[in-house]
């Protein structure tokens, strides 16, 4: 057995340094298009966009269809129940989310789409598993003053 | 189309590089990359810049680059593809030099990523996918985009935590040995399983770090290689590039990237070569779910048995195909831009057997493959190379 190695060489170099002018970016995000989304959001419903012309669904929702290239599109509501697919606990967060407890990040297989959202009420990420059948509903964020999508586990406790 | 060769290469030394600007780092690989080639910056007809450019005080880079390299009347351009960035940059030069629009090209790849803090970082590197419907709402961050993969790659193949961290243990030993990488030194299984979780399943040791670096590649015809007396032309065999959806969820699955096996079967079907017929390979290992990925999508392994490719020492010297003996991006590091064609400078120098015997790959075909991949999948290019 070799002898464990003490000295660990990570490369870091620093040197004088000064401070930029600070640039804030805070973007304004055009919505009117997907308003109906929004909303939806805040009645706890999940909308997603079917193009009336050629039936492709699309979610998140779009207006135009690149298939059939038709702008010809209704707003249908997903189910409320779905089938987890896959999903992580995000530990090392990023800013903007610092002040948030470790979060469950989702995604569900709902209807004929997927659905990313925060998997909620969950003490052990070690317990949950993927085609665990999850309840979607929204959740109002103070932090951020927006509706997002949540889902709870259907049939378990973790 | 000309062919193209590789005749010079440069890269700098990896890490959190704060004793310098991002042109003078530019410059450690563009001036590496000139004397390699035995060329001078007058030589170089046009340079391509290849930068993701979201972390630095320079925004628009490629200008300020060729300045300070003395190549300003050299007609820069600036080329992005997230973490593809560097092979989309080399894609480029080889078009310039393959098309005939220039003999010879320099394709210089960068990444200054320490110059904000780790929040802001991992907040860039969260709006990576589509900021709208995904940052917006679930502060999704890069180690968590790839967690979704390797969640669901355990699920349905069993790949174990302890086969990821094999990964990061092999990639460790070579990166030891890289006196450019960031992390040299050797990790345990141990190490790697009891470090911090950043995004379950993913721990720290399982994830590549923040990393500046700069690394640069001359191109040239094959007049200009035959004028110039070039001894060791690393030739360009193919490059395949593919992409997938911006949204994560309109992805087909989580146990595989597609932009890998589009850009592979492309790129194999141009070299007219299979998967078995690579003997050295650098690949995407952004985290080691990813190594284990490109395992399977590259097709050194059938899907779900990436796991135990690793586990039977089939990626190390001596298995089936050598991989990352840079050290990968988990232990060299991955300033975005320079990744790429830091790859096809590990590749030139274990193509020419440059390295030394602790970590050169046994060549019989002279073989080598690069697989960058843009995003969480968002671009893939895989480039073979054959001396």
């Amino acid at each position: 057995m070799a002898e464990k190695k003490t000295s660990r060489k990570t490369v870091k170099m620093e040197g004088p340094a000064i401070d930029s002018v600070p640039i804030v970016y805070r973007h304004k995000i055009p919505i009117g298009r997907v308003i109906k989304y929004f909303d939806g959001l805040r009645e706890g419903r999940i909308y997603a966009t079917r193009c009336k012309n050629c039936g492709a669904v699309y979610y998140p929702p779009q207006i135009d269809c690149p298939y059939c290239g038709s702008s010809d599109v209704e707003w249908i509501e997903l189910p409320r129940e779905g089938v987890l697919e896959t999903f992580t606990k995000v530990y090392a967060r990023p800013q903007g989310y610092e002040d948030f407890e470790p979060y469950i990040i989702a995604i569900a297989r709902v209807g004929g789409v997927r659905v990313m959202g925060w998997l909620m009420n969950v003490k052990d990420e070690r317990c949950v598993r993927v085609g665990d059948e999850v309840v979607l509903g929204t959740t109002y964020i103070d932090k951020h003053n927006k509706y997002i999508i949540t889902m709870q586990l259907k049939n378990k406790q973790c | 189309m000309r062919k193209v060769g590789i005749i010079g290469v440069g890269q700098s030394v990896f890490g959190v590089r704060g004793d310098v600007t991002l042109q003078e780092l530019a410059w450690e690989a563009i001036n590496e990359a000139l004397n390699d080639a035995g060329l001078t910056r007058k030589d170089i007809e046009i340079s391509v810049v290849g930068s993701v450019g979201t972390r630095e005080y320079e925004l628009l880079p490629a200008v300020p680059i060729n300045e300070y390299s003395g190549l300003s009347e050299k007609g820069p351009l600036r080329v992005e593809a997230a973490c593809a960035t560097g092979s989309a940059a080399l894609a480029v030069a080889y078009n310039m030099v393959a098309s005939g629009f220039v003999d010879i090209a320099l394709a210089v790849g960068i990444e200054k990523m320490n110059e904000v803090d780790s929040a802001t970082s991992l907040a860039v590197g969260g709006r990576s996918g589509n900021y709208l419907w995904e940052y917006h709402f679930y502060g999704t961050t890069f180690p968590a985009y790839y967690a979704l993969y390797a969640t669901a790659h355990i699920a349905k193949y069993g790949t174990t935590e302890e086969q990821l961290a094999l990964v990061r243990v092999k990639n460790q030993k070579y990166a030891a040995r890289n006196p450019k990488a960031q992390f040299q030194f050797e990790v345990t299984v141990e190490d790697v399983l009891k470090s911090r979780p950043v995004a379950w399943p993913l721990k720290l040791y399982d994830c590549s770090a923040i990393t500046d670096g700069a690394a640069a590649a001359v191109l040239a015809s094959e007049d200009a290689v035959r004028k110039l007396k070039i001894d060791t032309p690393v030739w360009i065999e193919a490059i395949g590039y593919a992409s997938d959806t911006a949204n994560i969820t309109r992805r087909e699955n989580y146990v595989g990237l597609k932009a890998t096996r589009l850009a592979a079967q492309m790129a194999y079907k141009k070299a007219g070569i299979e998967p078995k017929d690579v003997e050295v390979a650098e690949v995407h290992d952004c985290f080691t779910i990813a190594e284990i990925m490109a395992y399977e999508d590259l097709g050194f392994v059938e899907k779900g048995l990436g796991g135990k490719f690793i586990e039977e020492g089939q990626s190390d010297i001596g298995g089936k195909v050598a991989v990352n003996l840079s050290g990968g991006l988990l232990g060299k590091g991955h300033p975005l831009g320079a990744t790429g064609l830091a790859m096809i400078y590990e590749l030139t120098k274990q193509l020419r057997e440059e390295r030394g015997r602790d970590r050169q790959a046994p060549l019989k075909r002279y073989i080598g493959l690069a697989h960058n991949i843009g995003g969480t999948g968002h671009y893939g290019y895989v480039t073979i190379l054959r001396r």
